[in-house]
């Protein structure tokens, strides 16, 4: 329903009525250095003239770092302690409908064949509310992937600008409790939304062909990966600014006597991110890796979880050191043999 | 100019010097300048050169790029700054001068990022290392391309880095620390500072080292600290101020000023200014009798 409309200067009373209820209110805020997802205060700290948040918003549902265990030697015993999360309400406000999209391929995968309960706990205390996009650049690429910039997947509410305001939608059940919550700063006004930005379909680029083409054994040592991604370096960049991207390392921190265990953020794209202890590699190089990416976005994922593996944000084209255009090959994979 | 380096590409692969040319081109939407490696003479013509060429390809010369290296002896388009990267990993036993043939290019300054060009090469939209550069004409080369720029740098180096390590020394050591932290807590440790340097050139760098784990890497404070002071440490006294960590960070950390004050420091305690004379040793790695550090003695 979009009956609901959001005056501009009723953000402020919105998000201390988020903050009273007890949860964090997450938004895209510019520091002298960046405009990020973070936690604010005040309407004063949100912005509205951005594309895309530098970070993802998946950092508050899936920490870079967080702990999970914790353990301590003594003389004739060893404690161990799991941690017990308590998730902390959280709204997500000024995602975009590609990042939101997102959401349902963390989910798929955290819930497969072991529930993490770090992950689920936080999302099931989460309400997204996308604003849709107005504006975009030459790296958005939502259309191809079929998403739009209003797109439903994932989003509890949904903001589209108008003048003075946005007009509010409510998606899920999770939305309409999340209104009916604070209805206070809501108006029962119905009202036209500003045009949306469509970014431009990518001519020749056909996801279910991408699929078709890397089903196919015979592609897989295709010499045109090691051109394709030749220039890539390497580094983790693309995944961990990527809203899809899951993968984790478990680590031991502390002393001879006592640490915790964590889980942080790891990347493909590392070397060592499929080194063996045995000291083989079966990735030994960049364009193995990289493979590894496009195939993890465009055939596992889709193959095991029927969910996107890429919701076309473009935030790996726009952070990649060396431009490496995941459109590109996407172009490149579209043609079958 | 451009059809000058064109010209020479295509030779150098048709009289077999070279297996690969290493330069810029144009992505497929002609939107952003990118690496590129042509291998073939008749595709010379994706070459481009323009105030856009921002990487510091020599990074591709490195041990880090074993498939690169297995095409064979390549080329390089290197701009003044990117030579002096190539100067250190010769002065550091990382490759031979006749393993690389280097394409210097005339520079008269690119943008700090490509998205400020907007067509016209304008000094705000310059990096500090341009507006002080003393190698707009290559110093080390098997050719150049272009005419020597007029350009003369300051004799006082200019520049927003500069201001703001001025601003920085001005502080008490818990302000200067306090900045550090809150720039480093942004780091998600994607590690694009190091892959993009061609100076960080190790095989395994001493955060994938776990036996023992010698730098924590998890992206809290601590870990991050750790890291940062890291990759500053190893490259003080070898930084030769390309900016392309800076360029790379996804989270905008400022680097420049981590890396220009190290260079400050090398510059004043040793008189030793990298990326210059590929004879030389970095004098972290050499023992001198004239030292004037007299600690040691």
């Amino acid at each position: 329903m979009t009956d609901l409309f959001l005056k501009t200067e009723d953000l402020g009373r919105l998000i201390a009525s988020v903050r009273d209820g007890g949860a964090r209110f997450i938004a895209p805020s510019t520091d002298a250095r960046q405009t990020a997802f973070k936690e604010v205060s005040g309407a004063d700290e949100v912005v509205s003239d951005y594309i895309l948040a530098t970070n993802s918003y998946k950092e508050f549902l899936f920490p870079q770092t967080e702990v999970i265990s914790t353990h301590k030697v003594m003389k004739d015993s060893v404690e161990l302690k799991g941690v017990e999360l308590e998730a902390q309400g959280t709204v997500i406000f000024g995602a975009r409908p590609c990042e939101a999209a997102s959401l349902a391929a963390l989910g798929a995968v955290f819930t497969w064949d072991f529930v993490d309960e770090f992950y689920t706990k936080r999302e099931a205390d989460t309400v997204v509310i996308a604003v849709a996009c107005t504006r975009g650049d030459d790296a958005c690429f939502c259309t191809t992937v079929g998403l739009s910039p209003d797109a439903t997947a994932g989003v509890d509410v949904m903001f589209k600008e108008a003048d003075g305001g946005w007009a509010v939608a409510r998606l899920t059940d999770k939305g309409s409790t999340f209104v009916e919550k604070h209805k206070d700063v809501f108006e029962k006004t119905a009202c036209a939304p500003k045009p949306l930005f469509y970014p431009e379909k990518i001519k020749g680029v056909d996801v279910e062909k991408i699929k078709e083409r890397l089903s196919n054994k015979g592609h897989y040592e295709d010499p045109v990966w090691p051109e394709l991604a030749r220039k890539c370096i390497g580094c983790g960049a693309c995944t961990f600014t990527c809203p899809t991207c899951h993968c984790f390392d478990i680590i031991d921190e502390g002393t001879a006597y006592e640490g915790e265990r964590r889980k942080n953020w790891d990347a493909c794209q590392f070397d060592h991110f499929t080194l063996h202890a045995s000291g083989h590699n079966p990735r030994d190089t960049q364009y193995k890796r990289w493979r590894n990416r496009f195939m993890c976005k465009f055939k596992f994922y889709p193959d095991k979880f029927s969910s996107k593996g890429c919701v076309g944000c473009g935030r790996c084209i726009r952070v990649c050191p060396v431009r490496l255009d995941i459109t590109e090959v996407m172009e490149e994979m579209s043609k079958l043999p | 100019m451009e059809n000058a380096l064109r010209k020479k590409a295509r030779e150098l692969l048709q009289n077999g010097e070279v297996k690969v040319v290493i330069g810029y081109g144009f992505n497929r939407r002609g939107t952003h300048v990118t690496p590129v490696f042509i291998t073939k003479p008749e595709d010379v013509d994706r070459l481009v050169f323009n105030p856009r060429c921002v990487n510091n390809l020599s990074v591709y010369l490195t041990r880090k790029f074993k498939d690169i290296r297995a095409i064979g002896r390549p080329a390089i388009v290197a701009k003044g700054c990117d030579i002096k990267n190539i100067v250190v990993l010769i002065a550091e036993a990382q490759l031979k001068r006749e393993d690389v043939y280097i394409i210097g290019m005339a520079c008269n300054g690119m943008v700090y990022r490509q998205e400020l060009w907007k067509g016209e090469l304008k000094p705000e939209i310059m990096p500090t290392k341009c507006h002080n550069c003393d190698v707009r004409y290559p110093h080390l080369y098997d050719c150049v391309i272009g005419d020597k720029p007029a350009f003369v740098p300051p004799d006082k180096p200019v520049g927003m880095v500069f201001d703001k390590i001025k601003a920085l020394d001005k502080m008490d050591s818990s302000g200067r620390w306090a900045f550090w932290v809150e720039e480093f807590s942004r780091c998600i440790k994607c590690y694009a500072c190091r892959q993009v340097c061609s100076l960080c050139y190790c095989e395994r760098c001493i955060t994938e080292k776990n036996m023992p784990q010698w730098i924590e890497t998890s992206a809290h404070p601590k870990g991050n600290l750790s890291w940062n002071l890291t990759r500053a440490m190893h490259l003080a006294g070898r930084c030769t101020f390309c900016g392309e960590c800076e360029r790379s960070c996804p989270v905008n950390i400022p680097l420049n000023l981590v890396n220009k004050k190290l260079i400050q420091v090398t510059e004043e305690a040793f008189d030793f200014r990298s990326g210059y004379d590929e004879k030389a040793h970095p004098p972290m790695i050499v023992f001198s009798p004239d030292d004037k550090e007299n600690f040691i003695k």
